[in-house]
């Protein structure tokens, strides 16, 4: 059915900066499980793009595929999109009100004003710095966890990740003119306003090969600061073209009468 | 005389299988026949004259969501009683009086006409251009074919049976749109 076909890219990105690759450490998906895509899953997903042609030989319908990257381990997609810089906010205001109620008890015994000081800066947590390379959705907020509470040691502690982002798809497929990608700007603001998608030329059936380039993100530490740090890794997936001929419906050839049933005339 | 006149059923998807009923608005018709009468309602009635060429198709509202037309069969007034309707009926809706109006799930191959042929079609047959064994691609299908010479003044009711992705509860019916000759 001519449904747009969308591909999830499902990376664990933990994993992917650790090992430096995305081999084992990305899980792709389709819709179109139940039109023959194969291996859903894995790393090894073949899309099934069905297309069809007309009795003169030319293409009668328009297949759309959508990459939709995804990142394992980190806050969803789909929580507001202010969410970190709320969190930033909540965590400030949070740490003021425990800055004021120090101030009012450091007086007194049995209060260790500089433990609590440090408490009250590993609950607050560090703003990561934004520089011209890692501006994003995540730069100058906070690091957080997976369920959103604040990270005071990024270099220990689990933390979320920026969702990966696809910078480009080549290979087989786009050399030889099957699949012809390119970016978009979109209303979802899931995907950060962008998006992959590439119309088939069904018209050559085979399986064929294409690539994706993908970057993700690093917490590092430089100069006593928090960044994140790039990192561009790729990761190759398949599309396999078939294509069949329109038929008529009612005649399973070419066009004939309508079959309704004779009734007199009156 | 035009040539050609076009139908085409728009299907809000989620709407339908939701409701487990084409009508509630789920389904609309439009055609570009002059004299047609139902626009935008699931009883259009399409003027045709003989020999014109009827083509149908599906939209679907939310892009989205994949609908196609899975049959179209033209009811025999004779066999009413015992087609399809009847499983309408059964269904105990507050429409069965009105049994033509009246949508249903479709169970199996049920029904008359061209339904026969379908399920022959669906069934397990060679691996063809890599899909999978028999698989009923609707999608390749086009729904066209040239009007007859019909009693004029009669409206020729038919059922259409819409496919909504797959599986036991992807299609959904109506019985309440026809072509008439004038």
């Amino acid at each position: 059915m001519p449904q747009q076909l969308a591909v999830i890219v499902l990376v664990d990105v933990g994993n992917a900066l650790e090992s430096r690759t995305l081999e084992g450490n990305t899980y792709l998906f389709d819709n179109m499980k139940l039109q023959g895509s194969e291996n859903q899953g894995t790393g090894e997903l073949v899309t099934a793009i069905n297309g069809s042609y007309w009795s003169d030989g030319s293409q009668a319908s328009e297949q759309v595929l959508n990459w939709l990257p995804y990142s394992l381990g980190s806050i969803p997609p789909t929580v507001p999109r202010g969410y970190e810089a709320e969190r930033a906010r909540q965590t400030d205001e949070q740490a003021l009100t425990e800055l004021d109620h120090l101030a009012a008890t450091s007086g007194t015994t049995g209060v260790d004003a500089a433990s609590e000081l440090s408490r009250i800066r590993q609950s607050a947590g560090r703003r990561v710095k934004t520089t011209r390379r890692t501006r994003g959705r995540l730069s100058g907020q906070k690091v957080l966890d997976v369920t959103g509470n604040v990270v005071s040691d990024g270099g220990t502690q689990a933390h979320s990740y920026p969702a990966p982002v696809i910078t480009d798809i080549c290979g087989q497929a786009v050399d030889e003119k099957v699949i012809y990608p390119a970016e978009y700007g979109s209303p979802d603001l899931v995907t950060d306003g962008w998006y992959w998608s590439a119309t088939v030329d069904t018209s050559r059936p085979g399986t064929y090969a294409y690539t994706m380039r993908i970057q993700l993100h690093q917490l590092v530490e430089q100069g006593g600061e928090s960044l994140w740090e790039p990192v561009n890794l790729t990761c190759e997936s398949k599309i396999r073209v078939t294509t069949e001929p329109k038929r008529n419906a009612f005649t399973q050839a070419g066009l004939g009468l309508l079959p309704v049933p004779p009734r007199a005339f009156s | 005389m035009n040539p050609k006149v076009s139908i085409v059923v728009v299907v809000d998807v989620i709407g339908a299988l939701s409701d487990g009923t084409l009508r509630n608005g789920n389904l609309c018709m439009i055609d570009d026949g002059e004299q047609s009468t139902g626009q935008g309602t699931p009883e259009l009635c399409t003027v045709v004259q003989p020999g014109q060429v009827v083509t149908w198709s599906a939209l679907a509202v939310d892009l989205q969501t994949p609908v196609e037309i899975k049959s179209i069969t033209f009811l025999d007034p004779d066999a009413e009683a015992g087609d399809a309707e009847a499983g309408d009926a059964e269904a105990g809706d507050a429409e069965a009086g009105d049994a033509a109006h009246a949508p249903e799930r479709t169970e199996g191959a049920a029904g008359t006409g061209n339904a026969g042929a379908r399920s022959e079609r669906n069934g397990p047959g060679p691996e063809r251009n890599g899909h999978a064994p028999g698989r009923h691609n609707p999608e390749l299908e086009v729904w066209s074919g040239v009007v007859p010479h019909l009693a004029p003044g009669v409206a020729h009711q038919y059922r259409l049976e819409v496919q909504m992705y797959e599986g036991e509860h992807s299609t959904l019916h109506i019985a309440s749109p026809a072509l008439m000759c004038q």
